[in-house]
């Protein structure tokens, strides 16, 4: 239990998605311009990874292993990644409205998002047995999500801030995001 | 077509003027060897899944093109990947996960929609020729600050056998003042910004005089 | 060995007839009451590979028309 626990905490802040394997920058820049939206797309994130992740672990162990063609673990995982976005939205889009309203558009963007890919492929390449994969598939966007969000708060200021005209908007941003990693790989010591 | 071919570097430079493939061109320009062998593979890619997405625009059911695309680039991916595992080992495990994140590198799939779906073949190739190759300069310019700041020399050895060193040198000057923190993800952000910000002055530049 | 690329043939066509057919009848699905613009309300980042992002409507909207 110990175990899972520094996993999940090694995932969330040492080993971060944004800050220290820059994995969803795109989305990180894009999708940060206030909280919202930040809170939005961080928990679309999260149920996409948790879901992806156990049908890429299903389907690797059980079919791609046995018929020994591991070497389509790549199509098969975006191909999957890709289909479970699409139910989803497709069921979302039936059953529940107001979800629809605030996750709606946040999902297409998901399906080319790095971070579904890396975690998926991150949990085959590291052998991880289901529990591992749940705590790590959780994990993971969680700390994207944080990240996502302090940075969204600290981009509302940012707007209204004074800067040189050739930095404003996404440059000054990533200045701030420098300075975010150097605060999060202070983290590096506590597992 | 020049000016499709010349775009792709300073104007619509895909990673400083359009923020696009910002994932992989942080966290490869650690060292110029890497930038280099990870341009080259996403420009292979985008070439080919250009031609391709261009050679079946005609057949494509609008309904299920971006899947169709998709599954293009995934299988190209696989192949190049193939390749780069069997015959530049070293490199493919410097470039680690990221050769298989181009599947998701928003570059690859932009062109194929914005551009190949709608122009014919060799339009398109060299328009992925062009994004490529502007893509592998940004890499290229982030790698070398990056290389020279944390490690005062730069090295760029042969892919097919790392044994090989085929260019190298170090600036005896600058070893006193060697930062780490630069081969660190804080140096990527930060390179990444300055160049950013530049870009951005070179962009508006013109405007201005076309406003006076 | 060529039994592994048979079966990885079968299992590629199968996947992606699984994701056309979930693109498919996604697209067919009407969009529930109050939602049909969500797209107005997106910001508009930069990354062409969001189905939200201008590039994806051109076709599509001349279709319905």
């Amino acid at each position: 239990m110990a175990e899972l626990f520094t996993m999940a905490l090694a995932a969330i802040l040492i080993n971060n998605v944004v800050l220290s394997k820059f994995l969803g920058v795109c989305p990180f820049l894009g999708v940060s311009k206030n909280s919202k939206s930040a809170v939005g797309m961080g928990l679309a994130v999260i149920f996409v990874i948790f879901g992806a992740s156990l049908i890429t672990y299903a389907l690797y162990y059980g079919i791609l292993v046995p018929l020994n063609i591991e070497f389509m673990q790549l199509i098969t995982f975006i191909l999957v990644i890709a289909t479970f976005v699409q139910f989803v939205e497709m069921f979302i889009k039936k059953y529940s409205a107001s979800l629809y309203k605030s996750l709606g558009i946040y999902l297409p963007l998901i399906t080319t998002n790095c971070v579904v890919l890396f975690v998926a492929k991150d949990n085959i390449t590291q052998g991880y047995n289901l529990v591992e994969t749940m705590v790590n598939s959780i994990a993971y966007p969680l700390g994207f999500m944080l990240v996502l969000y302090l940075f969204s708060c600290l981009r509302e200021r940012l707007d209204s801030a004074d800067t040189l005209p050739s930095w404003k908007g996404n440059p000054i941003a990533l200045v701030t995001a420098a300075l975010m990693a150097l605060a999060f790989s202070g983290f590096v010591g506590i597992v | 077509m020049w000016n499709n071919f010349k775009n792709g570097f300073i104007k619509e430079n895909p990673v400083f003027g359009l923020y696009l493939g910002l994932c992989s061109s942080l966290a490869i320009s650690t060292s110029v060897n890497n930038a280099i062998g990870m341009g080259a593979c996403v420009t292979i890619v985008l070439i080919l899944s250009n031609c391709i997405v261009s050679l079946i625009r005609k057949i494509t059911p609008s309904e299920i093109r971006i899947p169709v695309y998709i599954v293009v680039i995934a299988s190209l991916v696989t192949v190049v990947e193939m390749v780069v595992h069997a015959f530049m080992s070293e490199l493919y495990t410097s470039l680690g996960v990221f050769l298989s994140l181009i599947v998701v590198n928003c570059i690859i799939l932009g062109r194929a929609e914005a551009f190949a779906s709608k122009n014919g073949v060799v339009a398109s190739a060299v328009d992925g020729l062009g994004m490529g190759l502007g893509y592998t300069f940004a890499l290229l310019l982030i790698s070398v600050v990056r290389e020279l700041v944390s490690t005062a020399g730069i090295t760029i050895v042969n892919p097919f056998n790392s044994t090989q060193v085929l260019f190298s040198f170090t600036i005896g000057a600058l070893e006193p003042f060697k930062i780490s923190l630069f081969s660190s993800s804080v140096g990527a952000f930060l390179t990444f910004a300055c160049f950013a910000a530049f870009f951005a002055w070179l962009k508006n530049k013109p405007n201005k005089k076309e406003a006076k | 060995m060529s039994n592994n690329i048979i079966y990885a043939v079968i299992f590629f066509v199968i996947m992606s007839g699984f994701y056309c057919i979930g693109y498919y009848f996604n697209h067919k699905t009407p969009k529930p009451k109050g939602c049909e613009n969500l797209k107005e309300s997106c910001d508009g980042c930069k990354i062409t590979s969001c189905m939200n992002h201008p590039v994806h409507d051109m076709e599509g909207e001349n279709k319905d028309a």
